[in-house]
């Protein structure tokens, strides 16, 4: 101090340089969404408390409505034992009065956790308290404190203190944590954490080369979660569950046969049926739902953040859901086996012959197979053109397939079992009346079960489907390409404008400047102050609900 | 409830310039295929329903009428008669493994068949077999396609076992199929005069055709110790052998009836026929039984109820279903689509 008092005089002032390192436009939007569909979110940043506490205002993770616990170290007792120099009495002194803080604090939540309607909670701790809460006698607490907070705002944090804290909620809460970061102090967080999502961008690409995802801009993140990662999930329930069912029914049906061949394991199906049934006859389907099923679609995806909550609670995936459809495949194959085994103890056709073994297997199988494809398009909820042809044309394969394997001898030592099946089937109308019947006995369960459920039971994404079941859906992709307005340009801004929220808090993420005060004194004064367009913009990617508190400052 | 989806950009006009493939590729990889976004309105399942229901109480009622037809002649009427206990004679009837397997014994029996209504020509006439594994796997398996095609030439008939060779020579055809040929014979006699029973044509053609070789004749077949069933005429080729063909058919379930002819002619009501038959089968060793059936058969096939009252099922109870859709849409009526559905709208509703 004293050699900078020495050198520092007589200096000319020659000006000031100021850097602008704002959000990046949609932030706030985009975790004000997240909190609405259930995903807590915690800020992990090296910055001082002051900034991340202004950025966390920005972000809408803090609001003055909240009760904030502040853990910090630079209150005035911590800093008389630094001055004091001894390092051990500074690191045990710290200690007690970060386990004192967390215990007050995680008392104070303890009473808020039990009145229905009490604030929102917020967690702030600075990284030199972190690096003994995160001690393991201090950590439950901590744990259990940041739990029971809607945000946590952790500032200085080094990056290793980062990765310390995601493997705490991820191995203490054991709940899926993701975390997202743009720099190279990123990547220990995102390495730790279950999914790491990296920023490509203006720090470079550490990050993004540690990262599972990677996409161009924090808002994108809204997109990553709430669209595909639900349709994502929703498409695997979808897939395996169907797998097992349609295996299951496969198998059942053959199973009942058993009883019925003094149980000597005679295979009711042609072993070439049972090999290429997994592999053509309803392959293709399956897949064509996992790639394109879309329960609604993204727009709406992002308009109502809730419906994540369903991938949250695990809803598509208990295990009543697959007792269910075990139900189904079990009353299926009994309806396979049990319509075209007694209809078929008689003669069929008027030339009075018998059908044997093989007749009758097949004429099983291709039942189950045209029943299986159809079940799958009573779950899609969106069906394509490649839905049409993926069963169609798995059906056609069916019998194009059956149609050549029945129709060939070969010279290879193969049983002829099935040689002329096919055709002898179709030249009897018990075929037809059978292919049309026991397809339609099968479904008949499934299709009332659907109804009762859709009708008494709904999930929510099937209210939000018929809340908007007539509306034309505009796929999410104008709204990444650019919409193109009717209005002239000074129209739309005036518009816009006008549409904005009125200016509510003083914080606005920028240290010294607020529009809120320099209004307030232009309209002191009489003079007329025009919109900042930094400060436009900032209000434009806030969520436009008006806010019901009054404007304490105009 | 189907609606089919575009979706407008101004970009597609400068894509479709550059070819519509680049189109098409760019709707698949972007996740916006037009798409039809099916909603299961109550409209739509009481319709679906009521749709169901009128297709398949037709066709259920027409399946039915093939069995149950009004008009007389059009009926189709089964008489069954079981005939293995009765034919077994009174001595005999606590041992009846050893009567059937002693050759000495003459094993002819009749038997009177009362027809109730009238039955139409032709008439057909099985033999059907409870309890009788077909079905069973080394049963199945035991049988050699090729043999019968190709006859003697063919060498590899392991699969027979083991009824494969008898004295070192090969059995044709061979296999425990073919060795356990039922051997039962009946005629049928009407008022004192014979009713001529037709037995060509009682195979299916495909197996006559292209399963049995014209050139093949039985050689070595029934000569080994253990007689398993009847014998086959070896100046005759498989292919005639329509016995044979029909057996080797191999039936789905442990009680099956096999096609032994046909009657050309009608029967009255009241008529009685005498069978004379010859109980040669041996079904006592395993608790078998044998019935002897007479039939008519309409467009559909045999006295079977089963699709007819399975389709007029089905399609009642979706009828049924139908109505108590309508009842409880009218009675419980969930506001659609309405937003305060929506569980975080609900007042209830806490996080």
């Amino acid at each position: 101090m004293q050699v900078a008092e020495l050198i520092e005089k007589d200096l000319i002032l020659i000006g000031a340089t100021a850097i602008e390192d704002k959000l990046q436009e949609g932030v706030p939007d985009c975790i004000e969404t997240l909190s609405r569909a259930g995903i807590k979110i915690w800020v992990l940043t090296g910055d001082k408390m002051e900034t991340a506490i202004n950025i966390a205002y920005a972000c809408n993770l803090l609001n003055n409505e909240m009760k904030q616990f502040i853990i910090s170290s630079e209150t005035d007792g911590i800093r008389e034992v630094e001055e004091r120099g001894d390092q051990v009495e500074i690191a045990r002194f710290i200690k007690e009065e970060v386990k004192k803080q967390l215990k007050k604090c995680l008392d104070e939540a303890q009473q808020y956790f039990y009145s229905v309607s009490g604030p929102k909670l917020a967690l702030i701790i600075d990284g030199k308290c972190l690096m003994y809460a995160l001690d393991p006698s201090l950590r439950i607490m901590l744990l259990n404190l940041s739990l029971n907070c809607s945000s946590v705002v952790c500032c200085r944090v080094s990056p290793l203190q980062k990765a310390q804290v995601t493997s705490l909620v991820k191995k203490g809460a054991r709940k899926i944590t993701l975390s997202i970061g743009d720099g190279a102090n990123d990547v220990s967080m995102i390495q730790a954490a279950h999914i790491g999502v990296g920023i490509s961008g203006l720090e470079g690409m550490q990050a993004v080369m540690a990262s599972d995802f990677a996409i161009a801009q924090f808002r994108f993140l809204k997109d990553l979660l709430l669209v595909h990662g639900r349709w994502s999930y929703i498409r695997l329930c979808k897939v395996v569950t169907y797998f097992f069912y349609k295996n299951l029914t496969f198998t059942l049906t053959q199973f009942w046969f058993t009883f019925y061949t003094g149980f000597s394991g005679q295979r009711f199906y042609d072993d070439w049926f049972q090999s290429l049934y997994n592999v053509i006859f309803t392959a293709l389907p399956v897949i064509i739902v996992g790639l394109f099923d879309k329960d609604v679609g993204s727009s709406l995806s992002k308009r109502y953040p809730e419906l994540y909550k369903e991938g949250i609670k695990n809803m598509f995936f208990k295990w009543r859901v697959v007792a269910i459809w075990a139900f189904f495949a079990v009353y299926q194959s009994l309806v396979f086996y049990y319509f075209v085994t007694v209809s078929s103890s008689t003669s069929q056709g008027s030339s009075g012959k018998m059908f044997g073994l093989w007749d009758v297997s097949t004429m099983a199988f291709t039942c189950v197979v045209v029943t299986v494809n159809l079940r799958l398009l009573m779950i899609c909820n969106s069906i394509t053109r490649w839905h049409y042809i993926s069963v169609g044309g798995s059906i056609v394969a069916w019998f194009l397939f059956i149609f050549l394997y029945s129709g060939i001898m070969t010279p290879y030592d193969r049983q002829e079992n099935i040689f002329w099946v096919i055709y002898v089937l179709m030249s009897t109308f018990y075929f037809y009346i059978t292919l049309l019947l026991v397809p339609v006995a099968a479904l008949l369960g499934d299709f009332l079960y659907l109804g009762v459920q859709r009708w008494f039971f709904p999930y929510d994404y099937q209210i939000v489907q018929e809340i908007h079941k007539d509306e034309a859906d505009d796929s999410g992709r104008t709204d990444l390409l650019g919409i193109d307005n009717q209005l002239t340009p000074d129209e739309a801004r005036s518009y816009a404008l006008s549409q904005l929220p009125r200016e509510l808090s003083k914080h606005t993420g920028f240290a010294f400047d607020s529009p809120g005060y320099e209004s307030f004194f232009a309209s002191q004064l009489g003079v007329y102050a025009p919109q900042k367009a930094w400060d436009v913009a900032r209000r434009a990617s806030m969520r436009s609900k008006p806010k019901p508190k009054p404007n304490k400052i105009n | 409830m189907c609606r089919r989806i575009f979706s407008t950009c101004g970009v597609a006009a400068v894509r479709i310039v550059s070819g519509k493939m680049v189109l098409s590729f760019y709707l698949f990889t972007q996740q916006s295929l037009p798409a039809c976004k099916p909603v299961l309105t109550p409209g739509w399942v009481i319709a679906i329903f009521l749709f169901m229901g009128v297709i398949f109480i037709p066709v259920g009622l027409v399946t039915l009428r093939a069995s149950h037809c009004v008009i007389i002649h059009s009926m189709v009427v089964e008489i069954v008669d079981r005939y293995d206990i009765d034919c077994v004679p009174e001595p005999s009837r606590m041992d009846k493994v050893s009567y059937i397997q002693d050759d000495s014994i003459p094993k002819n029996c009749s038997r009177f068949m009362k027809v109730h209504k009238y039955m139409k020509a032709p008439i057909y006439i099985y033999y059907q077999l409870d309890n009788y594994y077909q079905n069973h796997r080394r049963y199945v398996k035991s049988r050699s396609d090729k043999q019968l095609l190709d006859g003697q030439k063919y060498h590899d008939t392991s699969s027979c076992q083991p009824v494969e060779s008898n004295n070192n020579r090969p059995i044709v055809p061979c296999g425990l199929i073919a060795w356990s040929l039922f051997n039962d014979t009946f005629e049928f006699i009407r008022e004192g005069a014979e009713l001529k029973v037709n037995r060509k044509n009682i195979a299916w053609k495909s197996d006559r055709g292209h399963k049995f070789g014209k050139n093949v004749y039985p050689f070595n077949f029934q000569n080994g110790t253990l007689i398993g069933g009847g014998k086959l005429n070896p100046e005759i080729p498989l292919s005639d052998q329509e016995d044979l063909i029909v057996w080797m058919r191999t039936s789905a379930l442990p009680s099956f009836r096999k096609l032994y002819g046909r009657i050309e002619k009608d029967l009255d009501v009241d008529d009685v026929v005498v069978v004379n038959l010859m109980n040669n089968y041996n079904t006592y060793s395993f608790g078998g039984k044998k019935k002897l059936v007479l039939s008519t058969s309409s467009w559909l096939g045999g006295k079977n109820d089963f699709l007819g009252h399975a389709c007029v099922f089905v399609g009642c109870s979706s009828l049924t279903l139908a109505i108590i859709f309508m009842l409880l849409h009218v009675k419980y009526r969930r506001p659609y689509g309405d937003m305060s559905f929506l569980p975080w709208n609900r007042k209830s509703f806490s996080g």
